[in-house]
């Protein structure tokens, strides 16, 4: 068999191609049009669940830049039961990630012992001045509502 | 040699002799070209200082240092889960191999060593950050050569393994999925049927590039003979991955060294090319694309049952002491030096990254070849900026 010339061989396989696209359409994805969904464990924005915060700061110190930002204060709750003395809770003031800051580690989100942060997939939130990616508290309230559930697991997981 | 007939070598002699007068008659003056730091064929800011003697190069020496982000002293002030963050970010296209070397290091001084299902899970993930790493550099090939079309086809086909990435680790570049003692999370559901459709794919990926690229007269005649570096020259200047292997030194830490990872339980073969040039040097990492798909099918199917962590304190504080483990990274031999005084972090951390020797050849390879022949060689050595900075 004489040898086909290199260049014939990689027309070839762009006609291949070519053929395929025509076929089966391209792989881009026109993004404002149509979107792709990201998966389930993508790290798009924090959310925060603010019930569940005490302003512990264990996220704070443990960032690696430092990005987010907490003030609280303590204050008196009304006793479990009647009769009871007055409880001291902890009340969160402020809240605010900086996403110009942030490195999406998801340090935060492991270390918060009460689960009060989430990883949502949801990435469309850029905004033309810099100063606007810091999220507040209510801003990062409403990303909750985008939280997915936990995916299942490969078989053969263990505890 | 053949004998030359009088009148030839009349001839011959006299040609000499203008060549000699016109050097003397029209003196050339050595340029000095720089290439870089803002040149697209660097893959970021590395500036080539060339002297140039007409279309020769006389003298070249790189100038890194552009974009030094000075981890080594970050690491100082930072916890060792924080410091995998930022350890991604020196080779960014195969992110997840950084931050293996790092971790076992750190287990090697806790004494602790990560469950087997963690371990062939890292091995996988390993081999997947080497495809993507190397499927852009042979989609990128083409480009420096000025053939566009097997950048799509690249780029195409990592975009499959980059979502793999994503959806079990979470994120695409800078996954942040090792720790100490094991893994984040375990595997979501199905993503192994997912992976071993998308490294068939790979294969096919690797033959199309092969035909395309690889067989083309113009891509050869560009690459073969080009930016020779012999065996002994290589181990001088302290080469590591395909590039020593494309001098024809059979060494691949995966095989003489896998520490902690799984490598021994596939069966794959390690690549190596007599020839040194241009060529070797791509070719070897064609190849190496092919067995990683290999070894990372072979694993999909050995994936033992049980946890992913073993049990470690909650504030990790690593025990005195000094370790050095390195891996066989995408660009090449990957090392991480770390001292521990019993702290929250690292007291020092030496961080001994591929392509930083890769390109400390740059002088000697560069001397005598013309001016189009740099950004080939520059391109077939593949280096990755923020690798060589740090």
């Amino acid at each position: 068999m004489p040898k086909v010339p290199g260049l014939v061989k990689g027309l070839g396989v762009t006609l291949g191609i070519f053929g395929r696209t025509v076929k089966d359409g391209a792989n881009t994805v026109q993004y404002p049009h149509e979107k792709e969904s990201p998966p389930i464990r993508a790290r798009g924005v924090i959310a925060l669940h603010e019930d569940n915060c005490t302003a512990c700061m264990l996220c704070s110190r443990s960032c690696p830049d430092w990005c987010i930002y907490i003030e609280g204060h303590k204050q008196l709750a009304p006793p479990r039961r009647a009769g009871g003395k007055p409880r001291q809770v902890n009340h969160l003031d402020r809240f605010d990630i900086d996403y110009a800051l942030c490195m999406y580690c998801g340090i935060c989100v492991e270390v918060c012992p009460f689960d009060a942060l989430f990883w949502s997939p949801e990435y469309e939130y850029s905004e033309p001045k810099i100063a606007d990616l810091l999220h507040d508290k209510e801003k990062l309230g409403e990303w909750m509502e985008t939280v997915p559930e936990a995916p299942e697991l490969e078989a053969g997981a263990g505890k | 040699m053949t004998e030359l007939s009088e009148r030839q070598q009349l001839s011959y002699i006299a040609s000499q002799a203008a060549d000699a007068r016109l050097n003397v008659e029209l003196e050339t003056e050595g340029m000095t070209l720089n290439i870089g730091p803002q040149h697209p064929a660097t893959h970021g800011t590395l500036r080539i200082i060339a002297r140039l003697d007409g279309e020769q190069v006389v003298w070249a020496e790189p100038s890194a240092g552009y974009m030094h982000r000075g981890y080594e002293k970050l690491t100082e002030v930072r916890t060792f889960p924080q410091v995998t963050t930022l350890i991604n970010r020196i080779d960014w296209l195969g992110s997840f191999a950084n931050e293996v070397p790092f971790i076992l290091a750190a287990e090697k001084l806790m004494e602790i060593e990560a469950p087997p299902r963690a371990q062939v899970i890292r091995t996988i993930l390993f081999e997947l950050s080497r495809i993507a790493n190397v499927s852009l550099f042979l989609g990128d090939l083409g480009v420096q050569m000025g053939a566009t079309t097997p950048a799509f086809l690249a780029f195409r086909d990592r975009e499959y393994v980059l979502n793999l990435i994503e959806s079990a680790t979470g994120g695409r570049f800078h996954p942040n999925f090792d720790r100490i003692g094991g893994l984040k999370d375990d595997l979501p559901k199905g993503w192994i049927n997912e992976t071993t459709a998308v490294v068939k794919r790979l294969i096919g990926f690797c033959d199309e590039n092969e035909d395309l690229l690889f067989g083309n007269e113009i891509f050869q005649s560009r690459m073969r003979g080009i930016g020779v570096i012999p065996a002994h020259v290589a181990e001088e200047y302290g080469l590591s991955g395909a590039n020593l292997r494309a001098s024809g030194v059979d060494y691949d830490l995966r095989r003489d060294n896998p520490v902690g990872l799984a490598w021994d339980k596939a069966d794959w073969k390690v690549w190596t090319h007599p020839d040194g040039d241009s060529w070797a040097r791509c070719w070897i990492r064609l190849q190496e694309t092919r067995e990683s798909c290999k070894i990372v099918l072979q694993l999909l199917e050995q994936i033992p049952a049980g946890p992913i962590m073993t049990k470690v304190p909650r504030i990790i504080k690593v025990p005195e002491g000094e370790a050095y483990v390195s891996t066989e990274n995408p660009l090449g031999e990957m090392g991480y030096y770390v001292v521990s005084k019993g702290d929250l972090g690292p007291f020092r951390v030496k961080i001994r990254s591929a392509s930083f020797n890769n390109i400390s050849i740059t002088p000697w390879v560069l001397k005598g070849v013309y001016v189009p022949d740099i950004i080939t060689i520059l391109a077939s050595l593949y280096f990755i900026l923020g690798d060589i900075d740090r």
